[in-house]
């Protein structure tokens, strides 16, 4: 889409013909008998010849810039590559490097498990006859993907570490509750504070008074609706009621705190699928078929922010130049 | 094509003296009488010897004597005295478009100095007005090689400029008390009436020879000019004119209009006019230039 910008090349035309001289057409050649010819108005003449070269210049590369800025090109410059998932086993990379013959291609950290997504967003930076590795923990995208390169995945599956939820409860009964998440952590370990903090992801108000203004959390769990009574009124789903405050999103149910197991597993199943989402699964080992007519993904911007600085500075020295020239 | 190359060299000839020479022997003879007049001829005096002289006017006695070249003075009992006039106003200096360099100043130099040189060889008196850049520089008439010389190279350095001198000046300047005189005016006259035109009325009444050359360029009688180009009076006021094929007629019947009338105005006053394209062969021109008969009293041969 943004490729489209380059149809605007034609610009570049405009000052050109700006910086065409305007010339009067005051050279006339004597001709002795003129006085019988009709009289004629001089005419403009614009000739073939450009004043202020620099400027010109100055200008054309300027608009240049930004079409090029707005085009958002991307020069293929990587060549054979192996993407490493975060976590991968460097012995394990190394060994699947040189089975696939790129011992010594580059290596590129992915920033995540999403192997897939990242190479279909930076597809254009590979070369043509790139040949790609993807090694480690790659999440498994819900189809598979139509790629322009030759890739490879070896997966390895790395073990999940149970990741770390702080739990800020304000109840009279807090042990109750420190019992039911005691109960809860095999899969999540959970860290139970009294005090919300920055990093409390659940905040289990249990109290009747409302709580302080600054009280902030994403999700509330509102065991006493006394606190609040806007809650009353609030949409349900299976007898759970949210609601979408300045303090966060409040839940509020009858059930709360869950009385037996199966109320218990509900929550935290609708807590866990709602907040934290679905870990993907690690995508088996395959060789996604090539196919060079893909469109290409997304541009990458990666020329953007020398073009940028390159678009300010060709502007400043414009205006430079153009103010010299007028004094 | 004769005519042409006659012309171009001319224009190509940068002394002016020896295209003269060129011409008048293309000419043949008739176009000037001998210089012995039999008993209208009397011996004046003796004076040196100086390049274009006739080898035959040496006196070899005296040479013998005083080992110096001297020539026979004569003295005629009638004095003809011939007056080049020519127009060096800006507009003389239209060029041909055809042959490179030639151009109306050129051609009436070239023809001018003929006229002198014909006077010179004839025994004549001949003087020189140009009209140059408003102002009419005037050479007293005289005889002889010497004569011949200075009017040359005045002629030579003469550049076409500005416009016509008023009409005051050319009083003062052709005002010739002896009679009769040949008055040979060349020039292209745009303009008339004008001083000069008003001149030689005037001096056609004092019952002078006066005797008109009007040069033109082919291009001005096809009227065939780039359309493309802007032009400009070279004695006007920078006001700019176009030509195309739509004005072309127009340009045509004014132009002829004008001349028309030029040539009317000159029979009326008995002032024999030659229109000629600078083109043609400059020894074509002088003869027909010379030979034009006056209407009642006849001309000079």
């Amino acid at each position: 889409m943004n490729s489209l910008w380059w149809w605007a090349l034609p610009v570049l035309l405009l000052p050109i013909l700006w910086h065409r001289q305007k010339r009067e057409q005051t050279r006339a050649l004597p001709l002795a008998t003129a006085r019988f010819l009709p009289a004629s108005k001089p005419v403009q003449l614009r000739v073939w010849r450009w004043d202020d070269v620099l400027l010109l210049i100055l200008r054309c590369v300027l608009l240049l810039a930004l079409i090029a800025l707005l085009a958002d090109p991307v020069l293929p410059w990587r060549g054979d590559s192996v993407l490493v998932v975060p976590g991968a086993d460097p012995v394990f990379v190394d060994r699947q490097a040189r089975a696939a013959g790129l011992a010594d291609a580059r290596r590129i950290d992915l920033p995540g498990r999403e192997g897939y997504r990242w190479l279909r967003e930076h597809e254009r930076e590979f070369r043509p006859q790139a040949r790609l590795l993807l090694v480690g923990d790659v999440a498994m995208p819900a189809a598979l993907p139509r790629l322009r390169h030759p890739l490879t995945v070896r997966p390895q599956a790395a073990p999940v570490a149970p990741p770390e939820q702080h739990v800020a409860v304000y109840s009279r009964r807090a042990q109750e509750w420190r019992t039911l998440f005691d109960a809860l952590g095999a899969t999540q370990r959970y860290v139970i504070e009294e005090q919300a903090g920055p990093g409390t992801g659940l905040l289990i108000w249990d109290l009747p008074e409302p709580p302080p203004a600054g009280l902030r959390a994403p999700l509330w769990w509102v065991a006493d609706t006394a606190a609040f009574p806007e809650l009353q009124k609030a949409p349900q789903a299976d007898g759970l009621h949210y609601l979408d405050s300045r303090r966060g999103r409040l839940w509020s149910a009858a059930w709360l705190p869950p009385q037996d197991a199966a109320a218990a597993r509900t929550m935290f199943e609708t807590w866990q699928r709602l907040h934290f989402g679905v870990r993907p699964h690690t995508a088996p080992a395959q060789a996604p078929a090539v196919d060079a007519r893909t469109p290409a993904g997304p541009d990458g911007g990666a020329l953007r922010d020398m073009l940028a600085m390159a678009l300010l500075v060709l502007f400043a020295l414009e205006r430079m130049v153009t103010h010299v020239r007028r004094r | 094509m004769a005519g042409l190359a006659s012309a171009a060299l001319a224009a190509h000839t940068g002394k002016l003296d020896l295209a003269i020479r060129h011409v008048l022997a293309g000419l043949g003879h008739g176009i000037h009488a001998g210089r012995e007049r039999g008993a209208g001829v009397e011996f004046s005096e003796y004076r040196a010897y100086a390049p274009g002289d006739e080898w035959r006017r040496v006196d070899w006695k005296l040479m013998a004597r005083a080992d110096r070249y001297y020539v026979r003075e004569a003295e005629r009992d009638s004095h003809v005295a011939v007056w080049l006039v020519l127009d060096a106003t800006a507009s003389m200096l239209e060029p041909s478009r055809s042959i490179e360099g030639l151009d109306k100043l050129g051609y009436a130099r070239l023809l001018l100095g003929c006229v002198g040189a014909i006077a010179q060889r004839q025994g004549d008196a001949f003087g020189l007005v140009v009209c140059e850049g408003e102002r009419a520089h005037f050479t007293p008439a005289a005889r002889g090689p010497r004569q011949l010389q200075r009017v040359l190279s005045l002629l030579e350095r003469t550049d076409a400029a500005g416009t016509m001198p008023g009409g005051e000046v050319l009083r003062a300047s052709l005002h010739f008390a002896r009679a009769p005189s040949v008055v040979c005016v060349a020039g292209d006259f745009l303009e008339w009436p004008s001083p000069l035109s008003e001149a030689m009325v005037r001096l056609r009444s004092m019952r002078h020879d006066v005797r008109a050359l009007c040069l033109q360029t082919g291009a001005e009688i096809a009227a065939s000019f780039d359309t493309r180009q802007a032009w400009r009076d070279p004695e006007g006021d920078g006001k700019l004119f176009r030509f195309g094929t739509d004005v072309r007629d127009g340009y045509a019947r004014r132009r002829d209009d004008h001349f028309a009338m030029v040539a009317q105005q000159c029979r009326s006053h008995d002032i024999p006019y030659v229109a000629a394209p600078i083109e043609r062969a400059p020894g074509g021109v002088l003869r027909a230039w010379l030979q034009a008969k006056l209407n009642a009293r006849g001309g000079r041969g």
